[in-house]
């Protein structure tokens, strides 16, 4: 038998013989790899779950304000516009020669908790997600009515909706909105299929729609006096005065600057248009110092439980002396000694980061349903990859590496000691 | 073992020869300082002195652990001072056995386990052990058994066994593989009087069954009479009384 064999093989009967030391060790490296591979997870799932939200846009055009807010509230429905762009500037930008199409949005409301988006026909003709996919009915069609509503599948799927069901659409964007347009409901026509993006958590009318519930209030509230019926709204002319942002698609991509260019300088009103993917860019630069802190802080919570497993195998090694005497007595070599010191590192920490392999797969599995519900990132659970690979053998290394000072230790011991039992 | 070959200095060795041999732990008086010390091969040499006088040190001498500071040390054929501490640490682990006074066994592994623990470490004692069983576990149990110890006691922790029990398995250990050397450091002084005329009785007739050469230490005279020959340390020692 070899001596390394021989050397792990005692190395996991001592472990075992201190199983209850052994067993916290490896819980304290298992937590500290499980969060460093949590985040790490979370960053990369975060990245390509907002990256994929938004695919074929050349242009996004809002009233002016911050890129990244822009990108925020037209995108992710994250925040709110400050201002409007008119009705107007929007017909004159989507005539441009260079437009192919075109989305208008209107935002500013919402349904129990769901934000609702005004737009019109080419939303579900031109939107485009993840590497270009186009929006797909789970059941029904796009909105064709003023009181028409298409859910997102998350929508669908919370409230427990279907074709048919009338909703009731509340002023403003919180949950517990109590001005609601109860006397214009809207009917469930369409329910999209899931595509893991803010899509999912959105109630989507057509601009005609967003006109006919305002038409009576002013200022965030209803006006008793001007209050008309669903009815008589259906009679007006609904065509919007206003939009929130609108998304354009290009012809040729390489116009996307000097249109850009045109519209920051746009005559008529102060406006901003941003190329989605460098605004998402900036939206990175951001996070990072966010996220190198978290991974700065993972990191410290491994060193920790390294050093927590240091701290073990010191403490043990006086009590060992008789072990490690016994041990050279029967024909070990102060090599031995030291070898057996460092399996041991190697076996907790192999252990430590398997336990947290499984850690962190089974918690991203309980908590990527609550993770979308709140931030929209769609996590999927999958086997360790390359990173995983590198973070084992890293920590192991570590392990193993910061384990030659206890071995160290004991092999000096084991030469002073000799076969003397010292107690 | 190629080195241990080479330094050879007897065509038929004794077990253990010493001459002018001196030892001092750093920074002390010389506590051993012996002209002339011989236990021929198989022979069965109890040796006493009183509790500081130096014992397990000559014993660590003989067991490659300690280095002596003068003199001649041959240990079956081969000179110890010759080798480096790794060559000594692999001669002692192909040719001695090794008995301590108390807690001689590994808590962490079975009876079985802790007999077979030296062939793991030392080929010789492997194959040597293999030349009389069919297996090692096989061999181990033989031993046991002989010892007086075997049945359902063989699948107890060894913690759970009474210290004479666990003297008697720290003896099948030092004995597997045939080592021709056994070294006993004082291995009864925790046993009652009867136990430990038995157990030296058993240690002794399966040494004679391998032809081991035993130097078995004690401060309890009394017990020499097992012995083919008994010897007080003073008697080697010319170094007296500080102990
Ligand atoms: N590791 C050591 N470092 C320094 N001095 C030591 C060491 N081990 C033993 N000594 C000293 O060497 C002398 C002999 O000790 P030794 O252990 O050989 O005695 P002993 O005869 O085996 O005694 P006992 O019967 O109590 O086991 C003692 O004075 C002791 O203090
Ligand atoms: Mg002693």
């Amino acid at each position: 038998m070899s001596s390394l064999t021989t050397t792990l093989n005692l190395a996991g009967h001592s472990l075992y013989n201190r199983r209850v030391t052994a067993a916290l060790t490896i819980a304290s490296i298992a937590i500290s790899v499980a969060l460093l591979l949590g985040v790490e997870r979370i960053r990369e799932e975060a990245r390509t779950s907002f990256a994929s939200t938004i695919s074929g846009t050349d242009l996004i055009v809002g009233a002016r304000t911050g890129h990244l807010n822009l990108l925020l509230y037209s995108v992710f429905r994250i925040g709110n516009a400050t201002n409007n762009v008119t009705w107007e500037s929007f017909e004159d930008i989507r005539s441009r020669p260079e437009v192919a199409w075109s989305i208008p949005i209107s935002l500013g409301d919402s349904h129990r908790g769901f934000r609702v988006l005004g737009t019109n026909d080419d939303y579900f003709r031109h939107y485009r997600f993840s590497r270009s996919r186009q929006l797909e009915f789970a059941a029904g069609q796009p909105f064709d009515a003023v009181f028409d509503a298409v859910l997102g599948a998350d929508v669908a799927a919370e409230l427990g909706y279907e074709l048919g069901d009338e909703i009731i659409i509340a002023h403003g964007a919180g949950a517990a909105s109590f001005a609601e347009h109860d006397d214009k409901p809207f009917t469930v026509v369409g329910i999209l299929q899931k595509t893991g993006t803010p899509i999912d958590r959105t109630v989507h009318v057509g601009l005609a729609g967003i006109e006919a519930i305002h038409v009576d209030w002013e200022g965030g509230v209803q006006r008793p006096a001007s209050r008309r019926s669903a009815e008589e709204v259906l009679e007006m002319e609904l065509e919007p005065e206003e939009i929130t942002a609108f998304l354009l698609g290009l012809k040729s991509r390489v116009a996307a600057f000097s249109l850009q260019r045109q519209i920051n300088e746009y005559p008529g009103e102060p406006l901003l248009a941003i190329l989605p993917g460098v605004a998402l860019q900036q939206l990175w630069e951001m996070v990072r110092i966010v996220e190198n802190a978290l991974l700065a802080v993972s990191i410290c919570v491994v060193a920790a439980g390294l050093i927590g497993m240091l701290t073990a195998i010191l403490t043990s090694l006086n009590e060992r002396r008789r072990e490690m005497a016994i041990l050279r007595a029967v024909g070990a070599r102060p090599w031995h000694v030291l070898m057996l010191i460092l399996s041991e590192a190697g076996l907790l920490a192999a252990s430590g980061v398997l336990a947290g392999l499984a850690l962190v797969i089974l918690v991203t599995a309980a908590i990527a349903p609550w993770l979308e519900q709140q931030s929209g990132v769609f996590i999927t659970i999958q086997p360790p990859g390359v990173f995983e690979l590198v973070i084992a053998a890293a920590v192991i290394g570590a392990a193993v590496l910061i384990s030659l000072w206890p071995a160290w230790r004991a092999y000096r011991n084991a030469l002073a000691d000799g076969l003397t039992i010292r107690v | 073992m190629a080195v241990a070959e080479k330094v050879q200095t007897e065509s038929d060795p004794a077990a253990v020869a010493a001459r002018d041999l001196l030892f001092a732990w750093p920074g002390q008086d010389p506590v051993l300082r012996i002209p002339e010390f011989r236990i021929a091969r198989g022979e069965r040499l109890f040796l006493s002195g009183p509790s500081g006088s130096g014992k397990s040190t000559l014993l660590g001498l003989i067991g490659g652990v300690l280095e002596a500071g003068a003199g001649e040390l041959t240990v079956l054929g081969t000179s110890l001072p010759e080798l480096r501490a790794a060559q000594r640490d692999r001669f002692r682990a192909q040719h001695v056995g090794y008995i301590f006074q108390l807690f001689n066994l590994l808590p962490y592994l079975s009876v079985i386990e802790n007999v077979v623990l030296p062939c793991r470490f030392a080929e010789r004692r492997r194959q040597e052990a293999l030349k009389r069983s069919p297996t090692l576990n096989d061999e181990a149990k033989r031993l046991l058994d002989d010892l007086g110890l075997g049945g359902p006691l063989l699948n107890r922790p060894v913690t759970e066994l009474s210290i004479g029990q666990q003297q008697r398995v720290a003896a099948a250990r030092a004995l597997i593989g045939a080592p021709e050397l056994l070294i006993a450091d004082e291995p009864t002084s925790s046993l009652d009087q009867d136990v430990r005329g038995r157990f030296i009785d058993l240690l002794l007739a399966e040494c004679e069954s391998f032809g081991t050469a035993v130097l078995f230490v004690s401060h309890d005279a009394s017990l020499g009479d097992h012995f083919d020959r008994q010897l007080s340390l003073a008697e080697i020692n010319t170094v007296r009384g500080h102990h």
